[in-house]
């Protein structure tokens, strides 16, 4: 035993041949190329692979969380801003009503007024016609107590009138642009003068439903009562909403003043 | 090498390294011929990377290397027209075995360099596994595929050879 280490010992004293350098690079070429993997870094990858994933969650969570928060944060303000433009245009729509808005309000109305109905009434809703196309003039305190009593009166009505009349009663204050209900100082308002607005208005949505052919029988019936005048600024006021509208020959010889 | 089987190119690198010179002076003292050794030193590592997908631990991966190894110094052999069967008997004798004629006047190294080169192809693998690969009796006889006893014999005639080789100096 002790001359196989011996010989061991001396065979381990000649030179250590080893193989050449290409030859090293050619092999591990080739065992890179039969795994197809890159060569090993120098780092252990396992510590990289190891943090990669939780790191990249945590980093998606906090991401997360900070966008929802600013969210939140930015959800009041934005509030604010779409109450503030919702406002705004019933305003604008308030100060100067646009022309075609107030156009469809003609047709809801025309059809929806009782025949006979006073041409008082029609004038009352001339002029709430008129202040939603103009800017609106200081009205006198007794316009004034009739047109703000009037949405009051509007909000307990639907239980009290008609389906056609409540139609038009609702359609009306928003075509002419009526202050909001909340704006009405109803309770304030003398019981007189409340009355009166009532009347008023019920008369108003009684001409809402007026017709052009009740129009001009209600004009011809204020001839018939010798109301020329009165008939000649309903004729004229008829003309000019309903400047197309062919009068037959017989209704027009019963509305015309002679 | 399963980990290299598994796709990891580094664990590869890690092999070649701890094996390389002593697969390579294996190589080359049995063939005696540096440009042949370098051909067969490749083969070997070539094999060694087509059957990583093949590979099973039955026994230590420098067994496996080594029988790889002897398998193409087989093959390397036949087609010399040799075979280490041939040359596996103690009582091959020529002028240039003879280890103590020629180490006279050599230093004690070369004497055993030239015993070592003229030593029987059988005997010299086994000891050339035994020192280059480190391989127990019983590995040499996985590696080459004989018996123990074989394996045995083999490295215990090589051993008496060189060591005559030595002293004759």
């Amino acid at each position: 035993m002790a001359d196989d280490d011996d010989i061991s010992r001396r065979y381990r004293e000649l030179p250590r041949e080893e193989p050449p350098r290409h030859l090293d690079d050619a092999i591990l070429a080739a065992a890179r190329r039969a795994v197809h993997t890159r060569p090993a870094p120098l780092v252990v990858p396992s510590g990289r692979q190891r943090w990669y994933f939780p790191l990249a969650a945590a980093a998606i969570i906090v991401l997360a969380v900070a966008v929802t928060v600013h969210v939140e944060r930015e959800q009041p303000a934005e509030d604010m801003l779409s109450s503030n433009t919702a406002t705004a245009p019933a305003a604008a729509r308030e100060a100067v009503p646009p022309a075609p808005a107030a156009e469809p309000a003609a047709p809801a109305r025309a059809p929806s007024a009782p025949a006979g109905a006073p041409p008082s009434q029609r004038r009352f809703e001339m002029r709430d016609e008129a202040r939603a196309q103009k800017p609106p003039p200081a009205p006198s305190s007794d316009e004034r107590a009739r047109n703000e009593a009037a949405p009051a009166v509007l909000q307990k009505a639907p239980t009290e009138q008609s389906a056609g009349a409540v139609m038009g009663r609702v359609e009306a204050p928003k075509a002419v642009g009526a202050p909001p209900p909340q704006a009405a100082p109803a309770p304030e308002a003398k019981p007189a003068e409340r009355t009166k607005a009532a009347i008023a208005t019920t008369r108003l949505a009684a001409s809402a439903v007026q017709s052009p052919e009740q129009w001009l029988q209600g004009i011809a019936d204020l001839r018939k009562q010798a109301r020329h005048e009165e008939a000649d600024k309903e004729l004229a006021e008829f003309r000019k909403r309903y400047p197309d509208y062919k009068i037959p020959l017989a209704m027009r010889e019963r509305v015309e003043r002679r | 090498m399963l980990a290299y089987g598994a796709g990891d190119a580094g664990a590869f690198e890690t092999l070649y390294a701890r094996h390389r010179g002593g697969l390579f002076r294996f190589v080359l003292r049995a063939v005696k011929d540096r440009g042949v050794a370098e051909e067969l030193f490749q083969e070997v590592w070539v094999r060694v990377i087509e059957a990583r997908g093949r590979y099973a631990p039955k026994a230590r991966f420098i067994t496996w290397l080594y029988t790889i190894a002897h398998n193409l110094l087989v093959d390397h052999w036949r087609k010399k027209g040799l075979s280490l069967v041939a040359l596996d008997g103690d009582d091959v004798s020529s002028e240039s075995a003879n280890p103590a004629r020629q180490a006279e006047s050599r230093e004690a190294l070369a004497r055993l360099v030239h015993a070592l080169e003229s030593l029987p192809a059988a005997q010299r693998e086994a000891f050339l596994l035994h020192e280059e690969g480190g391989l127990s009796v019983a590995e040499i006889a996985a590696a080459t595929g004989v018996g123990e006893e074989a394996a045995k014999s083999r490295l215990r005639y090589a051993m008496t050879k060189l060591k005559a080789a030595v002293d004759d100096g």
